[in-house]
């Protein structure tokens, strides 16, 4: 499919600088705009609810979500390449319970070597997606949608209909309970995962690659890019993060369950978006996932606090996702009408 | 056009080998469909649809299902459908019926809308009773309770009074908002509020649904311990809700006390009555029990011994049982009082379920 | 591969019947008769009336798989149908035990299903930089909130009256109506799809959208019909799920949309669209509904069954594409 034609590559470069630069701006202002969004957002809960803004609820949010957290950043490569993937939440569950098995049955007990384990789990499920959507070129989504069956089937299978529970897991759950510098040791790892992702996507080859191949394939091709190559890479990273997300919610929760995570992915893709990551690829960025991620936490985290019926909570939060990617796109069409005519309806 | 062909004639091999490992393995579950076909013979064929896959309490209940019904010298198929809805429980039971077997034991997740499948299979004379969570008098034609809803409800207020001393606020961690266990439990618990003015005291200041999962749960703890700082006691009366509750509770060393229904092998950690421990007592029956006496039942109603009407009596091992009126318009038979899981207790049990 | 894209259109009719019997749907007939032979002979329950007995829940994901098919080959997606489905049902139910009569409650349900799918449309055209997949995942969980508003603390709505709605569960010999109801939505969709100016141009759209725009087609306006007519099916679909379980919860028709997705797919409808025909996915439908309605007849494990279909979805998909890149690869080498 990806055939390189030849005439067409100096044209590509350059209007590729010019996208640059102009993808540049927007990404700022986007994220200028997330972050009002979420401090308007901030101020009306603390108003309505003055529990919300203290350390230990902030860190409470943080912990809960640290695995959404994480696994966004994951996405937002996948999303950059134009990709997506729906088996994430799968994959957490069966990496998850594979260590929760090992550590009930006594196989395991070293809290790094089970959260090794879980990581290299999580890889080869990431791979294995990576090679079908690569090297088979089944369409992300359809790829992902059988992995989503898969893996999910078989973290019921490895299950045997069991739970691996706090009793069980021995030393594992103190991972999510102990604390470093004030700070507990899942947060640490979620910054840590910030910031490498912020250096390796600003700063590296790898990340200017990922965000060659989302802007324009063909182009990147064309400049010496092994897209396929780019791509496995992407997945096989997201079922890395997947796979650290598994670990993380075993011992956070204490508890490892087959059902565990089921439709999380798409709270991970709706943190990603919230963030201003494009769905067609190339637009997006590690500050702006953050940010999205931290929005989608806050809105789940308030809902409850300000009084809304815990039957309510659903739609109100679909509303707000819904209200900021429009008015997402509303305030980008104000900022730059010249800049749409160009592209695609 | 030759490779399509080529690929569609390795994509059936590849298929077919994975169909044949996956037949040999299950082999357990499938060995009722070959051979003695159930009307025909003399051996009948007892079936268990449980709520769903992956969950111990369910794979409790099911196994003394099994062991009893293999123990009496029948067929028995235990499924868990692939998800914890009334529609995935309804392609189990329609395949079922095409099975022919002789009597559906069903742990129903929504108490009407099997209706229709499960008169589907009285039509075709199959005895249909469900067991832990009941399906509507229409459907049934009987229901083996674990405990009685107002016994339930009234031995968790007491534990609520207990706990609390008497007065302050408490919440109620449920699960989904359409449990139908749950909600008659947790009704239950307001009548007993209201019928008696020794509880005058306590305040029921939320029900939250942790919709049985363990993150949600987290959350919903998490919320109510902020929005009720002199929140005294959470009520979870299903396990899943319980163990989260618990470790929100006990990691933070809150003062905030636990009580409700949940698994032993699960909640070990967090029982003990002392400030270490968020959960002081909570109680549970026994479901490996809970199973036996509906494997029981179900093979009294094929016998005929029984129909479910109110009155009849048979004996399940060696207690006997009364068929009882269940307030719905149809019966039940009540396994027991719900038992009382404490400090001392646990350990023995923990290894048991 | 000859365009930029690689993308063709093939709905053009084959005209030897040897081309037809090697094309996708071809293959898919004799995957269909291999499917019956495998239930048949591993399980003795497979017979016709059973599984017409069977049947129903799943026709009710045909429905959706109908329009579904259009979106893919829009090149989009429309991840909100279970939800429409919850929420037309949960309605029905509402609009049937306010004791009106059951016509009218058939227009609440097709009603409420058209509006859910009006919205996504309206949303979708106004605001075409949203991708679909975001926007349907937001009234994904909309729609089903509404439901789970409308039904309470108690989750669940009951049929105080069901007959009508036992009416149209009813079943001609062996043969339930709902079935009849497929055939015929079929070969409109079919035909529509594949015969007119409206069918070839939704392939055009999902081709190149902004050649489509040139060359006149309305997109958007077809995008908003498209859309639309998805709401009405899964509105169709609610009222047939209340026919099946009497009433109406929180998670009816969950996971429904991924169902009729994989079998869009599975019959050869790509998902980045512009390719595949809907007999494709009508035969295809059927396989995975037989194949489901066979290993559940032999009490396999019932993960075990996703985790097959997860697999033959791949296949599906990935061994065409291997094949025709080894072959590739063999034509470019004997050139050389």
């Amino acid at each position: 499919m990806s055939l390189p034609w030849r005439n067409k590559d100096r044209g590509v470069k350059k209007k590729m600088k010019e996208n640059n630069s102009v993808f540049k701006r927007i990404t700022s202002s986007r994220e200028a705009s997330m972050v009002i969004v979420l401090l308007v957002l901030c101020i009306i809960v603390t108003i309505l609810s003055p529990s919300f803004l203290t350390v230990k609820s902030i860190m409470d949010m943080l912990k809960n979500n640290a695995v959404t957290m994480i696994m966004a950043l994951g996405m937002l490569c996948v999303l950059l390449i134009g990709g997506i993937d729906i088996s994430v939440g799968s994959t957490l569950a069966f990496s998850g319970m594979a260590i929760g098995m090992l550590a009930k049955r006594g196989i395991i007990n070293s809290t790094p070597l089970l959260i090794l384990i879980a990581v290299i789990v999580g890889t080869i499920c990431g791979l294995l997606v990576g090679l079908v959507i690569a090297y088979g070129k089944v369409p992300p989504i359809i790829a992902t949608l059988g992995f989503m069956y898969i893996y999910r089937a078989m973290a019921y299978l490895i299950s045997n209909s069991e739970w691996a529970s706090a009793d069980a897991l021995g030393d594992f759950k103190n991972f999510a309970l102990n604390k470093i510098l004030g700070i507990n040791n899942v947060i640490w790892v979620m910054i840590i995962c910030y910031v490498i992702f912020f250096i390796v996507m600003k700063w590296t080859k790898t990340g200017r690659k990922i965000y060659a191949v989302g802007s324009n394939r063909e182009a990147a091709a064309i400049s010496g890019i092994n897209t396929e190559r780019v791509e496995l890479f992407v997945y096989t990273i997201m079922g890395l993060l997947a796979g650290l997300g598994g670990a993380l919610a075993v011992s956070i929760y204490a508890s490892a369950q087959p059902n565990m995570f089921d439709g999380e992915e798409m709270d991970v893709i709706a943190s990603c978006v919230l963030g201003g990551v494009s769905m067609s690829g190339g637009r997006g960025s590690v500050t702006g996932v953050l940010i999205g991620s931290f929005l989608l936490a806050v809105i789940a985290k308030a809902l409850p606090l300000v009084g809304i019926s815990s039957i309510a909570q659903n739609t109100v939060q679909g509303v707000i996702i819904l209200i900021v990617i429009v008015l997402n796109v509303v305030t980008q069409r104000m900022m730059d009408r010249n800049n749409l005519k160009g592209r695609e309806m | 056009m030759k490779k399509k062909m080529l690929s569609v004639l390795l994509c059936s091999v590849m298929a077919a080998s994975l169909l044949a490992g996956c037949g040999s393995s299950s082999s357990s579950e499938d060995s009722t469909s070959d051979g003695s076909s159930s009307s025909s013979s003399d051996t009948y064929t007892m079936a268990f649809v449980s709520k769903s896959a992956g969950n111990p309490y369910n794979e409790k209940e099911a196994e003394g299902f099994q062991e009893i019904v293999e123990a009496e010298g029948y067929e028995c198929i235990i499924q868990h459908p692939e998800e914890a809805t009334a529609e995935a429980q309804i392609t189990v039971i329609n395949s079922l019926i095409s099975q022919g077997v002789d009597s559906i034991t069903v742990a129903a997740n929504d108490e009407n809308a099997l209706q229709s499948v499960l008169e589907e299979a009285m039509a075709a004379g199959i005895q249909v009773s469900c067991m832990d969570s009941k399906t509507n008098a229409d459907s049934r034609a009987v229901f083996v309770n674990q405990a009685g809803i107002t016994e339930i409800g009234q031995t968790l207020m007491d534990a609520v009074y207990d706990i609390t001393g008497g007065s302050g606020q408490f919440a109620i961690l449920s699960a989904t908002s359409q449990a139908t266990n749950q909600n008659a439990w947790i009704e239950a618990m307001q009548e007993v509020m209201d019928s008696d003015s020794k509880y005058a005291d306590l305040e029921l200041v939320e029900i939250a649904y942790g919709d049985d999962e363990s993150q949600k749960s987290t959350d919903q703890t998490q919320a109510l311990l902020s929005k009720y700082p002199d929140l005294k006691l959470i009520c979870a009366p299903t396990t899943v809700g319980i163990n989260a509750a618990a470790k929100v509770l006990q990691d933070e060393g809150s003062s905030v006390k636990l009580t409700g229904l949940g698994l032993p092998s699960e909640m070990a950690e967090y029982i003990g009555d002392d400030d270490e421990h968020s959960c002081p007592y909570m109680f549970l029956w026994n479901p490996e029990e809970l199973g036996e006496l509906a494997a029981y039942t179900a093979i009294a109603l094929v016998n005929g011994d029984i129909t479910g009407a109110e009155g009849e009596t048979f004996t399940a091992g060696d207690t006997e049982y009364t068929i009882t009126d269940a307030g719905d318009g149809g019966t039940e038979i009540i396994l027991g009082p719900p038992f009382e899981f404490n400090e001392d207790n646990i350990d023995e049990w923990k290894d048991v379920y | 591969m000859a365009g930029k894209s690689g993308r063709t259109i093939s709905n053009v009719p084959e005209k030897s019947w040897r081309k037809t019997l090697l094309s996708w749907e071809g293959i898919l007939v004799i995957v269909f008769i291999a499917v019956c032979i495998f239930c048949m002979t591993i399980s003795p329950y497979f017979t016709v009336a059973n599984v017409f007995r069977e049947m129903p829940k799943y026709l009710t994901e045909i429905f959706l798989m109908l329009p579904m098919a259009y979106i893919l080959i829009l090149g989009e997606i429309d991840i909100s149908v279970g939800s429409t489905v919850c929420l037309a049902a949960t309605m029905a139910c509402m609009a049937s035990n306010a004791q009106t009569p059951f016509v009218v409650t058939i227009i609440v349900s097709l009603l409420v299903g058209t509006l859910c799918g009006l919205v996504n449309g309206l949303i979708l055209t106004n605001f075409t930089e949203l991708p679909p997949m975001i926007v349907t995942l937001s009234t994904q969980i909309i729609y089903r909130g509404i439901a789970e508003i409308a039904l309470g603390s108690g989750g669940s709505v009951v049929l105080s009256d069901t007959a009508g709605f036992k009416a149209i569960g009813q079943k001609l010999g062996i043969i339930p109506y709902i079935f009849f109801l497929v055939v015929i939505l079929a070969v409109i969709f079919t035909v529509i799809l594949a015969k007119t100016t409206f069918g070839r141009s939704v392939y055009a759209i999902g081709s190149n959208r902004l050649a489509a725009y040139y060359a006149g087609i309305p997109v958007q306006k077809y995008r908003l019909i498209i859309y639309t007519i998805t709401g009405l099916m899964a509105g169709l679909a609610g009222l047939f799920m209340v026919s099946v379980t009497y009433g109406a919860n929180t998670t009816t028709g969950d996971g429904f949309e991924m169902d009729a997705i994989a079998m869009a797919v599975f019959g050869g409808i790509s998902s980045t669209g512009g390719k595949g025909s809907l007999i494709g996915g009508i035969i295809s439908g059927f396989v995975i509904i037989f194949l489901r309605i066979g290993l559940g007849q032999i009490n396999m494990n019932s993960q075990l069954i996703l985790l097959i279909i997860g697999v033959l979805l791949i296949l599906a998909v990935m061994l065409p594409n291997i094949m025709s890149r080894i072959q590739a690869k063999r034509k470019t080498a004997s050139v050389k």
